[in-house]
């Protein structure tokens, strides 16, 4: 048997896209979370109905971008719709999205807003945008991490920009918007420990409990022999690399700064810039 | 009937100490033009209203312009965290109050139905009802035992928007995403859009359900082409990485910034995009 090549990166964004199924929305703010929507929807998703832009362009065939998801939605010919099809498809529960916290905690609380006390922050972050939205609504919530430290991974995190498990769910949440699933650099992981805590559902190759272990600033509920993550299909893997012409998931994976400006630089010349619907406009 | 006017003369009737609510998305069609002729003019002790904030907010607090934010968001999204931003969050430089994108939207909603509040699900069991004392904790008046949030209306003093396409009576076409702005040109006591081109109102009756934001919402219109440079204007032009990254570097050293404001108060909307290469030069970097 041929062994099939693939990269850290390549190995994370497959078992993201393994986690998404069925008919919904998806929007993306990342590469990785873009490109996860992409796998799944090339392979065994395929009523999945993916946006260009977090906020728009159903019915496209989308890649990462630096700043063209509009425009892909656009040349696409892709339905048009509203911020408040967004959130209607929110509250409705026809929605998903793989969300990159700064921090997230042993009950799947996450924070994107501020690291440090919220009134005088160590650092300031963005904001919770919309993930208060996601996490009172959504019956499937999925986040990915890249770099598993304890400073990522924590007992409590900082601010609570997403509602995970706890007292305040149980009185105010129910099921909806509660943590379902973490992706790292290290492994898979639900929240379906005791008191629904993270545990530990496959370690990716190479990874071993205790680099899990020593990597998260909680404890993780470590099953006996974990599974290993399986690694790409070579399908997986030919649809993931053709949708990403700019290799945003290596920018994303290394932050390289000088990356970007090749890649902005690049972009242009993977549109079909004659397309009739956006010369139309011109 | 014409509404038109310019952009410097639209900043002129907005008061210092003015509520303000910008359309558009991190970097995608912000009104810059207006952010940075609000810079020009002197404007003090605003308060900003955004969904999703980023280089008009950033500009605005680091030119000292501001008294408080209303966000969902600020940031610059894949170039990273609003150096401005911040640093007056971190140093307490403005006030900040911290919303959510749909309660955003529901405070402009909540004004356009002439209601004092909407409630909402969004922010049960999150920090936010925490740290922001606009919100209430109501219970659901039918009995259900729901808990729910109710948001306050939000009635900015002004709207600005930027677009592709309007006509002189303030009709408004916006090609990519409509983000927020149908909604804030709505619940704004005034309304001032700026747009890419102005076009006679049959042309602009041809863009259909893309003329999202009618004239009876509109009290001025100005023609200001690359208006939301640096970021971006689909389909007529992407954001500019190289302005990014000259703000960046200027926002990283208090001299550098100076002369960034400098500049900013210098140029009128005809020479700033002149000192960008005027339109040629804009075109063949940003044109897709």
């Amino acid at each position: 048997m041929n062994a099939v090549d693939y990269t850290p990166d390549e190995l994370i964004i497959v078992a993201m896209a393994r986690e998404l199924g069925g008919e919904y929305l998806v929007s993306a703010v990342t590469p990785f979370g873009q490109l996860a929507a992409v796998v799944a929807k090339h392979t065994h998703a395929p009523d999945l109905e993916l946006l260009a832009t977090p906020e728009s362009g159903a019915g496209s065939d989308p890649w990462p971008s630096i700043s063209l998801g509009q425009f892909q939605g656009l040349s696409q010919g892709a339905v048009p719709i509203t911020m408040e099809d967004v959130f209607d498809a929110i509250f409705r529960d026809r929605f998903r999205i793989w969300i990159n916290p700064a921090q997230i905690d042993r009950h799947g609380n996450v924070n994107i807003t501020a690291i440090g006390p919220w009134e005088r922050p160590k650092v300031a972050l963005v904001g919770s945008r919309g993930i208060p939205e996601d996490s009172s609504h959504l019956s499937q919530m999925l986040f990915y991490i890249l770099q598993h430290s304890p400073r990522t991974v924590v007992e409590r995190v900082d601010f609570r920009s997403g509602a995970g498990w706890g007292p305040d769910r149980e009185r105010h949440l129910g099921l909806a918007g509660a943590p379902t699933r973490l992706v790292t650099n290290l492994g898979v992981f639900d929240f379906d420990g005791p008191d629904h805590s993270l545990r530990l559902r496959s370690l990716h190759p190479g990874v071993t409990t205790a680099a899990v272990q020593e990597a998260s600033g909680c404890p993780v509920v470590i099953p006996p022999d974990p599974p290993i993550t399986p690694p790409p299909t070579p399908a997986e893997l030919a649809v993931l690399r053709a949708h990403d012409p700019l290799e945003l998931r290596r920018w994303e994976w290394a932050s390289e700064v000088d990356g970007l400006r090749r890649r902005w630089q690049e972009e242009r010349a993977h549109l079909p810039l004659d397309h009739p619907e956006v010369r139309r406009w011109r | 009937m014409d509404k038109v006017l310019t952009v410097e003369a639209m900043v002129a009737k907005v008061p210092d100490g003015a509520s303000i609510v910008f359309g558009g998305s991190s970097l995608s069609r912000k009104p810059m033009a207006v952010a940075r002729e609000l810079v020009r003019q002197g404007r003090r002790d605003l308060t900003l209203i955004v969904n999703i904030g980023g280089p008009e907010v950033d500009l605005l607090l680091g030119a000292g312009a501001v008294k408080k934010v209303v966000y969902a968001f600020v940031g610059f999204e894949i170039l990273g965290l609003a150096p401005h931003f911040r640093q007056a969050r971190q140093r307490g430089l403005a006030q900040f109050e911290e919303w959510t994108e749909y309660t955003v939207i529901a405070g402009l909603d909540a004004t356009i139905k002439a209601v004092p509040f909407l409630p909402t699900r969004a922010g049960l069991g999150t920090d936010v009802l925490a740290v922001n004392p606009a919100f209430r904790r109501i219970a659901d008046p039918f009995g259900s035992g729901q808990e729910l949030v109710a948001v306050p209306a939000l009635n900015p003093d002004f709207a600005f928007i930027h677009v592709n396409y309007a006509d002189c009576a303030g009709n408004a076409a916006i090609l990519g995403d409509t983000h927020i702005d149908p909604l804030a040109a709505k619940a704004a006591r005034t309304t001032f859009v700026t747009c890419e081109k102005l076009v006679p109102p049959e042309v602009l009756r041809r863009f259909g359900r893309d003329a999202s934001i009618l004239r009876i919402w509109v009290d001025g219109v100005a023609e200001v082409p690359w208006g939301a440079h640096p970021t971006g204007c689909a389909p007529q032009y992407r954001f500019d990485l190289d302005a990014f990254t000259q703000y960046l570097e200027a926002a990283a050293e208090p001299e550098r910034w100076a002369a960034y404001l400098d500049r900013v108060r210098q140029l009128s909307p005809e020479e700033y995009v002149d000192h960008w290469g005027g339109t040629a030069g804009l075109q063949a970097r940003l044109r897709v």
